[in-house]
């Protein structure tokens, strides 16, 4: 399946248009290494996230998102798990119910969706589609750190939508091994939630719940985090020092990108990659790079 | 907690079952999965979805909706992927905080958190812009829950400086972020918001 994937519909999420500038440019470095061709979609909207409560508002946001991927006849591809579950759900209801995709047609011409097309996560693009194979055979340097994988929420539930092991997903792992790097177990942590939706409203929630997901990975002796969510990636690395003062702790655990790691073992300049980006210094990292 | 019989509404999980993402509610055989597995149960034992699910099925209209509890949710989807009933919490969850915000709008019940006025006001980032513009957003929702453009101002200022300047130093936060990112056509994402609504 490795030669056929070449270009995707690119969406990158509003973070990924903004603070999650560091996702943004691992993610295009690695495509561009593997030569796929990622091409940003025109003109997309917002996936709803996780503040559209009526599913009927999120298939329609994402129907109009679809439709413009549609036109091009290409896959989607994003790096955001919540804007992969708000797309992932939209494809699936609208392909199953002829009846929903009336009903979006009759709103809006714009949202007369097909169902020709596919929309995935980069993660699941990487290892399932282009393939473990294919990208070994471009890994340049061995990143020897200890990486707890930390998948949250959406990659791997709802199983119906998700599309790792919604127990124990193990993509990233394998991610992580081919980059040269050791997994730890970091059992029910990794797809423990990290609190990110609930940070505007009941920051004191939030906090708690970051907090155990990055004293688990430093209790397991973990180098780095790694993650395939910006929300993950705001709340862990860039709130980090917010977290350390409001319980007085030190953590000081650097957290990168699955596509940042990756990046590293395809030998891609850490500044290429963003790493100067990360709020927590990732050079120890870096230094790791042989 | 007793439960006096006629202050029950029995409607009301018919209700729930009528609102897109509530259509499962009725599947709930009380096992406790879903609270067992839930992350903010697991941090606040007040919070308990078993529980929820049971009030609403019994008509507790008012006590569920007026409920701190509904918007504590953090849409992880920890119980619906295990509930062995397919009950979709988290979906559930969902359709039950949409009838607390019609209710709340009808002046017939309180709602104390934050949340549906955070939601409304990324709601209306995307009805504008295409998109969610973070600074807008903040600006609405702390308008809204500190009322008043100078104390929201203050407060923001408490809660961001730190962060902010964080993100900036480190080119997180380039000065194009100052303004939205607006899509050509909002006519289209605007159509849709009138049809659904918010």
């Amino acid at each position: 399946m490795s030669t056929s994937v070449t270009k995707l519909a690119y969406y990158p999420g509003c973070a990924g248009a903004t603070h999650a500038v560091d996702q943004e440019m691992s993610t295009k470095a690695v495509f561009e290494q593997l030569g796929i061709e990622l091409i940003e979609m025109e003109d997309w909207n917002c996936c709803g996230a996780a503040e559209a409560e009526d599913p009927n508002m999120v298939y329609a946001l994402n129907a109009r998102n679809l439709v413009i991927a549609e036109k091009e006849g290409l896959n989607v591809a994003t790096p955001c798990s919540i804007c992969f579950y708000n797309l992932a759900r939209t494809d699936k209801a609208l392909k199953e119910d002829e009846n929903l995709r009336k009903k979006m047609r009759d709103m809006d011409p714009s949202l007369d969706y097909k169902g020709t097309i596919n929309a995935k996560h980069t993660l699941d693009i990487l290892v399932n589609d282009v393939g473990l194979d294919e990208i070994g055979k471009k890994i340049k340097k061995k990143v020897a750190v200890k990486v707890a994988p930390y998948y949250g929420c959406y990659l791997e539930r709802p199983s119906e939508i998700g599309f790792d092991n919604p127990e124990r997903p193990e993509l990233m792992d394998k991610i992580v091994e081919l980059a040269g790097g050791t997994p730890i177990p970091f059992r029910q942590m990794r797809i423990r939630c990290c609190g990110g939706p609930l940070m505007m409203t009941r920051g004191d929630l939030a906090f708690e719940m970051s907090k155990r997901v990055l004293e688990a990975a430093k209790k397991e002796g973990a180098d780095c985090i790694i993650t395939a969510c910006p929300l993950c990636h705001m709340m862990l690395d860039a709130k980090q020092p917010d977290i350390e003062e409001f319980f007085n702790i030190t953590i000081g655990m650097p957290v990168l990108y699955f596509s940042q790691l990756l990046g590293l073992a395809l030998g891609v300049e850490p500044k290429k990659l963003a790493l100067n980006k990360n709020i927590v210094s990732t050079k120890e990292i870096e230094e790791k790079v042989i | 907690m007793s439960v006096n019989a006629w202050e029950l509404d029995p409607e009301f999980k018919y209700k729930v079952a009528s609102t897109p993402g509530g259509e499962n509610i009725m599947r709930c055989f009380q096992c406790s999965t879903c609270t067992a597995s839930c992350p903010i149960a697991d941090i606040d034992s007040n919070y308990n979805p078993r529980k929820t699910i049971r009030m609403t099925l019994l008509g507790m209209k008012n006590k569920v909706l007026s409920s701190d509890e509904i918007w504590m949710c953090a849409i992880c989807q920890m119980c619906t992927e295990r509930c062995p009933q397919d009950v979709r919490i988290s979906d559930v969850m969902g359709a039950i905080r949409q009838v607390a915000e019609k209710e709340a709008e009808k002046g017939n019940i309180d709602i104390k958190s934050v949340r549906p006025t955070f939601e409304k006001a990324f709601m209306h980032q995307i009805e504008k812009y295409g998109r969610s513009y973070e600074i807008g957003l903040t600006m609405e929702y702390y308008q809204k829950v500190h009322k008043g453009f100078v104390s929201a101002m203050m407060a923001m200022q408490k809660d961001y400086t730190k962060l902010g300047m964080r993100l900036f130093k480190k080119g997180k936060m380039p000065v194009t972020s100052v303004l939205p990112e607006k899509i050509k056509r909002t006519d289209e994402v605007k159509k849709i918001f009138k049809s659904i609504g918010d």
